[in-house]
């Protein structure tokens, strides 16, 4: 019981370094730094090219947890609720995200509603997702089964999430139908927005090399 | 100039491109995570100059073929790319016309020519600065999402302009080609190793070039 709240009064604390010598490599010009320790709020950065190598952010975990549970959040409400809605003469049609997929497999284009179905559900879901169930526990100090393969696939994910550029498509969309229909915003359309801000602040919330290392420590 | 500055892979590190942990090149598999461990990305130049030229390819159908087709009251329409970002120019819509043309057109341009510009330089034809092309190869990552766009677009207007006989739109074969070409373009500016233009510099500073191959 005791050691369990030490474990956990420690996850709280600082970035915690792994035992053993540690260096980074820069990932653009592979140069050689010691990798030490940081104040919260200060990054590393490559002394030959200036690339950031690592940051120590504020309030990582508690960022990244509350950051990807709101956006979870939203993202059911996205699901929910039709982004865009149109009346043209006694019709009503509404746009969901799945919607969007669903009509152009059905339309004879499997392949561009999988790729939909890949960049804006699937993709943010593993990184928001994928966020919460591993730095979640890591506030205790603690790591869900499947945590380091989970943190594989955000990785994998990440640039593959385009909310940000849905929620463009969705804009030019509405120019283009303005001048046949009346077209509405829905909650939906606002949900993803908030959708977008939360999934980025999750993401810079923490740092790759803070998240892993933190994961490593836990898993001793 | 590399004097002062040692690099992973000349102590036999490398560093794993999924965790980021630094670890010994022998051990094949990152201690952390499990991946791979790679001195440089395999391949590298071979795999970005195939994806690109697979994309350049695709560009001319995309541009070509329809990415969507409008029926409205039996007339039907079939739309490019190109022909959509007009009707906004003429309609007025400046703003909406400048981000299609910029997404649509230019980008996958630019990123085509950043990339060849990058291999040229990692293959040591050409020698420019490593951090000008560092920079440009942080740009062509960040910008090639946004290309999808217009895909999504397609995706949107087709759900929702069911309207039975009075307005119909059904994607076009233009659409999967141009999903195609900014996909290409994503992996290839993903397998592109960045810190093969270093291993260059690098090596020019130790063997500086003879006169014959070297740039103006």
């Amino acid at each position: 019981m005791k050691a369990g709240f030490s474990k956990t009064w420690k996850a709280l604390l600082s970035w915690p370094k792994p035992p053993g010598e540690r260096y980074a490599a820069c990932e653009f010009c592979d140069t050689l730094h010691e990798a030490g320790t940081l104040e919260e709020g200060a990054a590393a950065s490559c002394l030959r090219c200036g690339t950031v190598l690592y940051q120590n952010r504020v309030a990582s975990l508690t960022r990244a947890s509350a950051c990807s549970l709101a956006a979870l959040i939203l993202m059911a409400l996205a699901h929910v609720f039709p982004f865009l809605t149109m009346d043209a003469a006694t019709l009503r049609k509404s746009l969901t995200l799945l919607g969007a997929a669903v009509a152009l497999i059905d339309e004879g284009a499997p392949i561009l509603g999988i790729t939909i179905v890949l960049f804006t559900i699937v993709s943010p879901f593993v990184l928001a997702g994928g966020m919460l169930y591993v730095s979640l526990p890591l506030m205790f100090g603690r790591l869900l089964p499947g945590s380091f393969t989970i943190a594989k696939w955000m990785h994998l994910s990440e640039p593959w999430n385009m909310v940000e550029v849905f929620l463009l498509g969705v804009l030019v969309s509405l120019l283009k139908l303005g001048q046949v229909a009346d077209v509405t915003f829905g909650i939906g359309f606002w949900a993803f927005a908030g959708l977008m801000l939360c999934m980025a602040f999750a993401v810079a919330g923490i740092d790759r090399e803070e998240l892993w290392d933190r994961m490593e420590v836990a898993r001793r | 100039m590399s004097g002062r500055f040692e690099k992973a892979a000349d102590r036999g590190l490398a560093g794993c491109h999924v965790c980021g942990r630094v670890a010994e090149l022998a051990l094949k598999i990152c201690p952390r995570c499990t991946s791979r461990l790679e001195l440089r990305k395999p391949n590298s130049i071979q795999n970005t100059v195939a994806l690109m030229a697979a994309a350049a390819a695709l560009y001319i159908p995309s541009h070509i073929l329809p990415i969507m087709t409008v029926v409205e009251i039996g007339v039907v329409t079939p739309n490019t790319i190109i022909s959509g970002m007009m009707t906004f120019w003429r309609t007025g819509a400046y703003p909406i016309a400048i981000v299609i043309f910029t997404a649509s057109i230019l980008i996958p341009i630019l990123k085509i020519a950043a990339l060849s510009w990058l291999c040229a330089a990692a293959a040591g034809w050409i020698h420019p600065s490593p951090t000008a092309l560092g920079r440009l190869h942080g740009i062509t990552e960040l910008l090639g999402r946004w290309s999808m766009i217009d895909i999504f677009v397609v995706g949107i207007l087709v759900s929702l302009v069911q309207l039975g006989n009075y307005m119909s739109i059904t994607p076009g074969p233009g659409a999967l080609a141009f999903a195609g070409v900014v996909m290409l373009t994503m992996f290839a500016a993903m397998s592109f190793d960045p810190r093969l233009l270093w291993d260059r510099l690098d090596e020019m500073a130790k063997d500086p070039p003879t006169s014959k191959d070297q740039s103006p």
